[in-house]
């Protein structure tokens, strides 16, 4: 009997030891075994999606493409780690009282070609993307510079039409679409070439990118940041389910995900071999009622519905606890336009909503589909709304799903009564109010229009102060939630989970990830 | 009509049955809702970048003259380039990355389910009513009724992130190297064949013994013959029609019925391809790996067709 357990073990382990063995030799090209710290390989994984189209940040719009632009490019700002906007590319800046901004650039940087980047680099990609032919997606950015003017070598200055307090938000190496790219090389490649061999000033430039596969990267020998990338390489595998990558980083096939599934992070805490990073995101998701169409055109049924479901309990069912409620559109992490006191209008109280019912022309019984689509959390939130509003008021909402580029088609079309909807990773409050609510935004798919709060919205748009703007801000906020034209639901917090091997990955709201790259090493 | 005509005209009808599916997927596309551009720019796109957009890949044309531009460019080995979901990558190039390795990971399957079915299948019916037969029939209806997904993560857990015998995600494709393509599909391709065995299983052990009961292998029987002899000539070879059949109906799942298991362990195979582009709208994309797909299937049949000709000549005529 003892014979045989030993026997038994020693097979198993001759096992562990051939897979051990085949793991190292038959490895694929991103599961390679890394050398030493020194120009180590850093495997971060970009999971929940397997889409990136380009490159180019003129043309870019998902996140997946931005984890890896963030990497290969800089903007002329950035975010640091307390979501503040410092220099980038830029040495310094000033904003003139119109609202000018003027840029002192570093005179030593370089793109991945060698070439040096100058001003005339800042020009051509501000131009680029304001150019109607180029009609890139992000030229809503940059739509309020007049001029660019390129004053010498290291100074460029840019000139408004009218002051534009999103400017430098905008300017950041974010989801904006602003990194700054090489004149000579993409006037040399065309755009279609460029997206896809991107040279950029970043910690990082592209050695390899199979389409729905894999990027490879590796470590930019000219960048401008002294000692910077710890890193040799980067393999961002494309894991299009966020559950595969929390198997892949557990079997030690990554290092670190992009996302992670709110459902499994509670559990993933308590491991001791792998570490979460969360905070609350740069998101809101909320329900746009459309004012065109009965019964959300009545302002007391609006208020009746948001003020007939519990927003905790949402955040519990649907997020397992991962996020905050939210009451406006502006999320925790804009601190200086957030206004965190909870408003009568968006808490829970079933007496109130019944009352604003009572105003209402319409009655329990009313009925209304709420467009959504997915089988994921996207679906809870409608199922989750729905059945407590049905609860607390005797309507019949119902769910109505179907997949994410029909809610697209049929939002733009305003045909709709009620449907779920946010964003990930706007980082300027002006995303969130003035294209959501502004009368002619074009996010505003509700069909809401309030003179006032247009005013608001463009006077904070124009205010250079930002103490005062964000004041601004609340005030709109406030104006808003009184109209009630979208019912805000919760903040949703952002993830990353990492090999305890991995130090020096800092997380900031808006879902970043390649811009962190250059200050990561692995042990 | 002779052998040279039948497979013309069978040649003629794959031809055919290709062209107008091609057709009715292209339709079947344009009537859903969603808009390429909207995938490739986002909501925030302004008006004229979609239309921009839109003229570029000829989606502004009517759609008629959109499926014959298509189909002209396709006659020519042209299957265009990815809008939404690989922007700009060439499709022949995406689908000649992908084949082998679903064809690998399908055939790996099914050899596997093919070599646990034909001793299941076997053993129960000769040990028909007993505890082999029992347990054979039991881990059949298991196989069956497991959700493969389910399965997966069970293999995951069990011996990759348990025992570490296996890579927990990914998969090193065949043409990179064949042992550590075998290695890290093994189980994906477990997941795969389980149902697929028992499926095989079951329609083997009825077979079995829907012919031993036959009145040919009585006469074989009173001939004297010997029971292997019986068994492998008489009841066996005739059993392998329909299995031979059934196994033939798996390869449309083993193309497109595995997407789920493809994202689980990271292959990039054809069926995702097609899944993914179904939803993002990426036409051109649909086309080729529905084109690809009909290819294979019809080929697939007729291979299986050939293989029923061989086991029982009668069917020739």
């Amino acid at each position: 009997m003892a014979k045989r357990r030993r026997n038994g073990l020693s097979r198993r382990s001759l096992l562990k030891g051939a897979s051990a063995l085949a793991m190292t030799s038959l490895a694929g090209p991103w599961l390679v075994g890394r050398a030493g710290a020194v120009g180590a390989t850093l495997r971060a994984g970009i999971t929940g999606y397997d889409v990136i189209n380009t490159l180019d940040p003129g043309k870019a719009t998902l996140i997946p493409e931005y984890y890896v632009i963030w990497a290969i490019f800089n903007g002329l700002l950035k975010f640091d780690e307390k979501m503040e906007i410092v220099p980038d590319l830029a040495e310094s800046y000033k904003v003139e009282p119109d609202g000018s901004l003027e840029f002192k650039l570093h005179a030593n940087v370089k793109f991945h070609d060698g070439s040096a980047m100058t001003s005339e680099d800042v020009k051509f990609t501000l131009e680029r993307l304001l150019d109607d032919k180029f009609a890139s997606p992000n030229r809503s950015k940059v739509s309020a510079i007049d001029q660019v003017t390129a004053v010498d070598p290291t100074t460029v200055r840019i000139k408004t039409k009218e002051p534009f307090a999103p400017l430098l938000t905008f300017l950041t190496n974010a989801r904006t679409g602003t990194q700054i790219l090489p004149k000579g090389a993409v006037e040399q490649m065309g755009a279609e070439a460029f997206g896809r061999k991107p040279i950029g000033t970043g910690a990082f430039m592209v050695k390899e990118w199979t389409a729905k596969e894999r990027v490879a990267l590796e470590a930019s020998p000219h960048y401008f940041y002294q000692g910077l990338p710890k890193l040799g390489a980067v393999e961002m595998p494309l894991i299009p389910e966020e559950s595969s990558g929390v198997t892949a980083l557990l079997g030690n096939q990554i290092d670190l995900t992009s996302t992670a599934p709110f459902a499994d992070v509670p559990e993933l805490e308590k491991r001791t071999d792998i570490r979460v990073f969360r905070q609350a995101g740069l998101n809101t998701r909320f329900i746009a009622l459309n004012h065109r169409k009965p019964p959300f055109d009545d302002v007391h049924f609006r208020r009746a519905v948001s003020l007939a479901f519990d927003r905790e309990a949402m955040v519990k069912v649907v997020l397992f606890g991962e996020g905050v409620s939210s009451h406006g559109l502006i999320p925790p992490s804009l601190k200086f336009a957030y206004d965190p006191k909870p408003r009568e209008l968006t808490t829970f109280n079933a007496a109130r909503a019944k009352e604003e019912l009572a105003k209402s022309k319409y009655k329990a019984g009313t009925e209304a589909a709420i467009l959504t689509w997915g089988a994921g959390w996207w679906k809870r939130v409608a199922e989750v709304w729905t059945a407590q509003v049905n609860q607390t008021l005797g309507t019949v909402l119902r769910v109505e799903v179907t997949e994410a580029n029909t809610v697209y088609a049929r939002q733009r079309a305003g045909d709709f009564q009620g449907s779920v909807w946010g964003w990930l990773g706007f980082v300027d409050p002006d995303e969130y109010l003035y294209d959501v609510l502004y009368s002619k935004g074009y996010r505003n798919f509700q069909g809401y229009s309030n003179p006032k709060l247009d005013d608001l919205l463009v006077k904070a748009r124009q205010e250079l102060d930002r103490g005062k703007r964000g004041q601004l801000y609340k005030e709109a906020e406030a104006m808003m939630i009184e109209d009630m034209p979208i019912v805000p639901c919760f903040c949703s917090n952002v993830h990353n989970l990492a090999s305890t091997k991995v130090s020096g990955f800092v997380q900031l709201p808006y879902s970043n990830y390649g811009d962190t790259f250059q200050s990561i090493s692995i042990a | 009509m002779s052998r040279a005509a039948a497979i013309s005209w069978r040649f003629l009808g794959i031809a055919l049955t290709v062209l107008v599916g091609a057709f009715a997927v292209f339709m079947v596309m344009k009537a859903a809702p969603g808009d390429p551009a909207l995938v490739v720019l986002g909501e925030q796109a302004p008006p004229e970048a979609v239309a921009a957009f839109h003229q570029r890949y000829h989606l502004d044309a009517p759609v008629l003259e959109q499926f014959w531009l298509w189909f002209v460019a396709a006659l020519g080995g042209d299957f265009g380039r990815s809008l939404t979901i690989a922007g700009g990558t060439s499709i022949s190039g995406l689908i000649a990355a992908r084949l082998p390795n679903t064809i690998f990971i399908g055939l790996y399957a099914l050899i596997l389910g093919v070599i646990v079915s034909l001793a299941m299948g076997t053993i129960a019916a000769l040990r028909r009513g007993r505890v082999a037969d029992t347990v054979a029939t039991s881990i059949a209806v298991l196989g069956i009724s497991m959700p493969d997904f389910w399965l997966s993560y069970v293999l995951v857990f069990a011996f990759a992130l348990g025992v570490g015998w296996f890579p927990s995600y990914g998969f090193v494709s065949p043409g990179q190297s064949l042992s550590g393509a075998l290695y890290s599909g093994f189980l994906p391709a477990v997941a795969i064949s389980a149902p697929m065995a028992a499926v095989f299983a079951r329609t083997l052990r009825a077979a079995l013994l829907e012919l031993a009961h036959r009145e040919f292998v009585t006469v074989a029987r009173s001939f004297g013959f010997a029971e292997v002899f019986i068994f492998l000539h008489f009841v066996f070879r005739n059993a392998l029609i329909p299995y031979v059949t059934v196994i033939g109906l798996q390869v449309r799942y083993l193309l497109g019925g595995v997407v789920v298991i493809e994202r689980i362990f990271g292959i990039a195979g054809v069926g995702s391809l097609m899944v993914d582009a179904a939803f993002g709208r990426d036409y051109p994309v649909v086309e080729a790996c529905a084109i690809t797909f009909l290819v294979i299937v019809l080929g697939v049949n007729f291979l299986v067709d050939l293989a029923c000709t061989f086991l029982d000549p009668r069917r020739a005529n």
